[in-house]
């Protein structure tokens, strides 16, 4: 505030007009935000209104519907999480250490409540109706929960001590039951996706707060050794053992579960360089992919967009991860853990999302960050962004 | 806090990993969209089609000039589109609501009535095509039709749509020789692949034997589906093309008159205390082989077939009080002939020189055969031998009993002897029709092919059952607490165990005057003296005369063919004929009913009293008449009239004044003649070309021809429901 009283004084009063503007017009408007991070997001999120638009509007008129219904609920949820994510970025990050805790405790109620009062979605029981037509999904709520919960724990702990030694047994067996609450419990759900997603990002979190190479290796064996056990024994349900076999063989049961996948990989491969233009894709006119405002959006952007704009979806995340990993650089202990935590975050879960439009990962019902029709989840990434901003903002000064 | 060195190399390598990924897609994304060399295509059309069948109306049956039995009426069936339910804001629970209170039954199930089946939705479900509107309730009351059409706001999604069906116009007539209807099943789409739900197939009579005939070929309807099954226009529609129409030899009027003496006949014989269970009536043409009429006794309303039988008037109809309405007894009812067998075993006997026409024979009031006393009825006897004529009129057992004992022992002898016995009394009821089903035009499963015992089926059956007689001997029946009944039912079996097989000459006896396991249906009756005027064809009679097509033109035309001829000469026939003319009065048993009739000399017939084990006797009574003799002086006959009464008596005091009823109206007496002149109808009838019945939906012009797999704009919803409702 001082510098913005004192600079129009510093100018020459003789001059017409100014050479160059003493403050960049975003600088006074967001001072000490990362304007590429805000703008990818934003940018996803309104190529994410196209698409869905796109994927919505005749299906919607033929069953008698406003065609603009997706979109302006999409376009509502956009201005929802724009809202929560101003006021993420104006906290103060030091406050995370305080308010950490609660986050995650909150995730965790939430996450309860599903199974209260919850009501079940495609095979999961991971909703919770609010009324209206609103409802919640707390596991999206929970990524961000359980990577503060861990930011903080690891900080917390980090600073009590001196020496700058990698965190102790202790700290890594207390993070990793911080992570088997919400990762048991939404595998109940039963939400595979959200699980993985999970389970990614802790150990984004874990690689990052700087635990032995063994912790960490020896986690991954463990993950893929109970992935063996869970399909042998039966612990997944039908529909999530069903998805995967349809990954490893496509071409089988073309109308049951691999439908999906054929579907929007004949919408991607029929793209093109350029695409067929918006709505004029006749895969996603038709009608023929399932979901496709939700799990399988990227598959209208292939279609409709081509490479050029598949790639550029690709390339907005590839600037998210950066600037997030950017701001993890510069951050001090927490912030740079939920940095890296956001990061690993989104970024597997659109790799997962558009692994399985691609035909390269199991469909395992996971939305597109900020692109994907959905109100929970574009909430829940908007925080993620705004806390970032608050992190940045904070290092920044 | 780590190293933070280590955390810089952390964080680079999460920066690799992340860039890995991002590689990983964008190589992808790249193959899949412009190096794969076998890029996948959409195979399913854009736009495919759904298939609603319309069902055809079935032919219309009438009788041989050209009435109908069996014609079609239209009615209101109520459907329900559940995908434009859906798409209202409460996903149609007021509708439903609404309709269900006016239907009188609960939203809930009609909601789960219009859900289509699957195996995770179990009955009541719909089990069409889920494009399809779902009919909730067929022949819906006026009231129904006015308040939904009247207030079709309320009612988005409910349709009306009119239906052909079956009608009877005249309940109950001819209900067994026409037949009844139902719906499809999975058995008879396996059948028949060209079935579908929608159809209404023949399941007894006549409507069940020409299905093929009176179905017709089924229209269709092609609705424009979007990938998710949702109807978006219609496409072509062919219309359904309505069965042929069967004519049949039944004349409509004639069977009135015979069913209203039946059924009259019934309360006449129980009012004088007899149980009178059941009864039948068949008039048919000896010079045609065509059946008249055929009635059958207690009977059912067809009509309540249609559309489906509700479960309480089906468990009506099969109750046991109710004693069988279905069964058509004149041509599936087995039973004892009586006396009126004399026919064939006098056949037998004139023609094996074992009886003469012009000899006298002993009609005693008993005889001992094979150890046991046989009486006449009521043992009347004559103190001097008598005629054949009059051992017929009169209707003697015992005069019958010698001869046939006779052939029995002679039989035996040629047995005895290692040759083949004979058994020409058995050849010739064989001859006759008795024993093989008659070759009706009605399912297999609706004629009686009647029976009769000889030394080789005697064999057989008691090869197959002798080890549960003897079983049976031994044990003695420990279950059965009359100690009588116990006793005679041991003593039975261990006759059967030891003697089952052994084919007796009281056993013959009882088969030359119609005992026994002697059993045959009225129709084989009628077919039996069919023969005696028309030089001994015994006919494998027809229902079905004609099948005309839609626009009048006959396509076929159905002619009895001769099943077999019986191998007796014409005067033998015409001395039997001659002999049972009711002219002659008192001495033809029955004709004294019929002593003031103006037309007693025209007609001829034969009574019959068949004893039953446990029951009261069936009283019978063959006719034929008018009749004259042709230039050789062979007998002749227009009609044979075969009638039938169960547990009422003698032939004369039940079917003799049940058969005088329908003489009377045939002739004409003391009113118009329901068959003028007695002559059945000489040609087919014309019949007008029909006005061709079309079924809803109707085709819808608006949308063209599609052909599968072609992409096309989707049509917009609206506009294509209603015209699915129309």
């Amino acid at each position: 505030m001082t510098l913005l009283a004192a600079r129009p004084s510093a100018r020459d009063p003789k001059a017409p007009f100014a050479l160059t503007p003493e403050v960049l017009p975003l600088d006074r408007r967001a001072p000490g935000y990362d304007r590429m991070l805000a703008g990818a997001a934003l940018a996803l999120a309104l190529i994410g209104a196209l698409l869905v638009w796109a994927a919505t509007r005749d299906v919607a008129r033929a069953n008698g519907q406003n065609p603009q219904g997706f979109l302006y609920r999409h376009l509502l949820n956009l201005v929802i999480a724009s809202a929560l994510f101003v006021a993420a970025a104006r906290t103060d990050a030091r406050l995370l250490r305080l308010f950490g805790p609660f986050v995650y405790l909150a995730s965790l109620a939430g996450l309860l409540a599903v199974f209260v009062v919850g009501s079940t979605v495609n095979g999961a029981h991971a909703w919770i109706r609010l009324g209206g037509g609103f409802e919640l999904q707390p596991s999206e709520f929970m990524k961000l929960g359980m990577i503060v919960g861990m930011a903080v724990l690891f900080a917390q702990r980090g600073a009590d001590r001196e020496e700058q030694l990698p965190p102790p047994t202790s700290d890594v067996l207390l993070a990793i039951g911080l992570v088997t609450v919400p990762l048991v419990l939404v595998m109940l759900q039963p939400d595979l996706g959200s699980a993985m997603v999970l389970a990614s990002a802790a150990f984004g979190v874990l690689v990052a707060a700087g635990v032995q190479a063994r912790w960490t290796v020896g986690l991954l064996l463990a993950a893929v050794l109970v992935a063996i056990i869970a399909v042998k024994v039966g612990v997944l349900a039908d529909y999530q053992l069903a998805r995967f076999s349809s990954f490893t063989r496509p071409g089988h049961d073309v109308q049951g579960t691999a439908y999906n996948v054929t579907q929007a990989h004949i919408a991607i491969a029929n793209g093109g360089l350029f695409g067929r233009g918006l709505f004029n894709g006749p895969q996603t006119n038709g009608g023929f992919v399932p979901e496709q405002q939700t799990d399988f959006v990227y598959s209208v952007a292939g279609e409709e967009f081509g490479l050029v704009g598949g790639a550029v979806i690709i390339a907005l995340f590839a600037v998210l991860c950066w600037r997030g990993l950017r701001i993890a650089r510069s951050a001090d202990p927490a912030g740079r853990l939920v940095a890296v935590g956001v990061v690993c975050w989104l970024a597997f879960q659109a790799f997962q999302n558009i692994g399985m439009n691609l035909g390269l990962t199991p469909v395992t019902g996971l939305p597109l960050p900020f692109v994907s029709y959905g109100g929970s989840s574009m909430f829940a990434q908007g925080l993620a962004i705004g806390l970032l901003q608050a992190v940045h903002r904070r290092s920044a000064s | 806090m780590a190293d933070p060195r280590l955390v810089g190399r952390r964080l680079g390598l999460i920066g690799v990993l992340v860039a890995s990924l991002v590689v990983t897609l964008l190589g992808r994304l790249y193959y899949v969209q412009l190096l794969d060399p076998n890029k996948p295509v959409q195979t399913a059309g854009f736009v495919h089609d759904g298939l609603v069948v319309v069902p055809a109306p079935r032919g219309e049956i009438v009788d041989a000039r050209g009435r109908p039995l069996v014609k079609n009426t239209s009615a209101q069936v109520l459907t329900v589109n559940r995908g434009a339910l859906q798409a209202l804001p409460d996903e149609g629970t007021a509708v439903l609501t609404r309709l269900a209170q006016l239907l009188g039954t609960t939203a809930a199930l009609l909601a789960k009535e219009i859900t289509p089946c699957s195996p995770t939705v179990p009955a009541p479900c719909w089990t069409g095509q889920p494009y399809e509107p779902v009919p909730v309730a067929t022949t819906v009351p006026t009231s129904v039709v006015l308040d939904v059409s009247e207030h079709r706001e309320q009612y988005p999604g409910v349709a009306l749509q009119t239906v052909t069906l079956p009608q009877y116009p005249d309940g109950s007539l001819a209900a067994h020789v026409l037949g009844y209807t139902g719906a499809v099943n999975e058995a008879d789409k396996k059948q028949n692949t060209s079935l579908s739900d929608a159809d209404t197939i023949g399941r007894t009579g006549l409507q069940a034997q020409y299905d093929s005939v009176l179905r017709g070929v089924d229209g269709s309807q092609t609705m424009l589906l979007d990938p998710r099954g949702e109807v978006v226009g219609q496409g072509t529609s062919r219309a359904a093309v309505q069965g042929d129409t069967l004519v049949t030899s039944i004349d409509a009027d004639v069977q009135k008159l015979v069913e209203q003496s039946l059924a009259q006949q019934i309360a006449d014989s129980r009012a004088k205390g007899k149980p009178a269970t059941s009864g039948s009536v068949v008039v048919m043409d000896p010079n045609t082989g065509r059946i008249l009429a055929a009635a059958s006794y207690p009977t059912y309303d067809p009509q309540l077939f249609v559309g489906g039988i509700s479960a309480k008037d089906y468990a009506t109809l099969t109750a046991p009080s109710a004693n069988d309405p279905l069964l058509n007894r004149a041509i599936a009812g087995e039973y004892a002939p009586g006396s009126t067998f004399k026919l064939i075993t006098t056949s037998s006997a004139v023609t094996h020189d074992e009886l003469s026409l012009t000899g006298t024979y002993p009609c005693p009031g008993s005889m001992t055969i094979d150890g046991r006393v046989k009486t006449n009825f009521d043992s009347e006897s004559f103190g001097a031998p008598i005629s054949l004529q009059d051992a017929l009129g009169y209707s003697c057992d015992t005069f019958f009993y010698a001869p046939a004992a006779a052939e029995y022992y002679a039989d035996q002898a040629r047995v005895a002897a290692g040759q083949k016995p004979n058994e020409w009394l058995q050849k010739t009821a064989a001859a006759y029709g008795v024993g093989r089903a008659p070759g009706v035009d009605l399912p297999a499963g609706e004629q009686g092919a009647g029976s009769y015992a000889d030394r080789e089926t005697r064999l057989a059956r008691w090869n197959a059952n002798k080890a549960q007689y003897c079983a049976d001997a031994k044990k003695g029946f420990p279950t059965e607490s009359d100690p009588a009944q116990r006793q005679y039912l041991t003593q039975l079996a261990s006759e059967n165990c030891t003697d089952g097989w052994r084919y007796r000459a009281g056993d013959n006896a009882d088969m030359a005057i119609g005992q026994g396991e002697t059993t045959m249906s009225p129709l084989q009756l009628a077919l039996a003296y069919s023969a005696m005027f028309n030089g001994g064809k015994v006919w494998q009679p027809t229902l079905g005369w004609g099948v005309v097509d839609g626009s009048g033109k006959v396509v076929q035309t159905i002619k009895p063919k001769v099943a077999s001829t019986v191998p007796v000469r014409q005067d033998v026939y015409n001395y039997i004929a001659n002999s049972l003319s009711f002219s002659r009065g008192w001495a033809v048993s029955g004709a004294f009913a019929y002593l003031d009739s103006p037309y007693r000399n025209e007609i001829g017939g034969k009574t019959g009293t068949a004893e039953v084990f446990g029951h009261q006797d069936t009283s019978w009574l063959t006719t034929w008449g008018p009749v004259s003799h042709d230039a050789k002086g062979n007998v002749k006959a227009q009609l044979v009239v075969v009638g039938m009464v169960e547990q009422a008596g003698t032939g004369a005091t039940a079917a003799g004044p049940m058969l005088k009823r329908v003489w009377d109206g045939l002739f004409g007496v003391g009113r118009p003649s329901v068959l003028p002149g007695i002559k059945p109808a000489a040609t087919l009838p014309h019949l007008t070309p029909q006005v061709r019945v079309t079924t809803a939906p109707a085709p819808a012009k608006r949308g063209a021809a599609t052909s599968p797999g072609l992409p096309m704009p989707i049509v917009p919803t609206h506009a294509a429901r209603t015209g699915a409702n129309r």
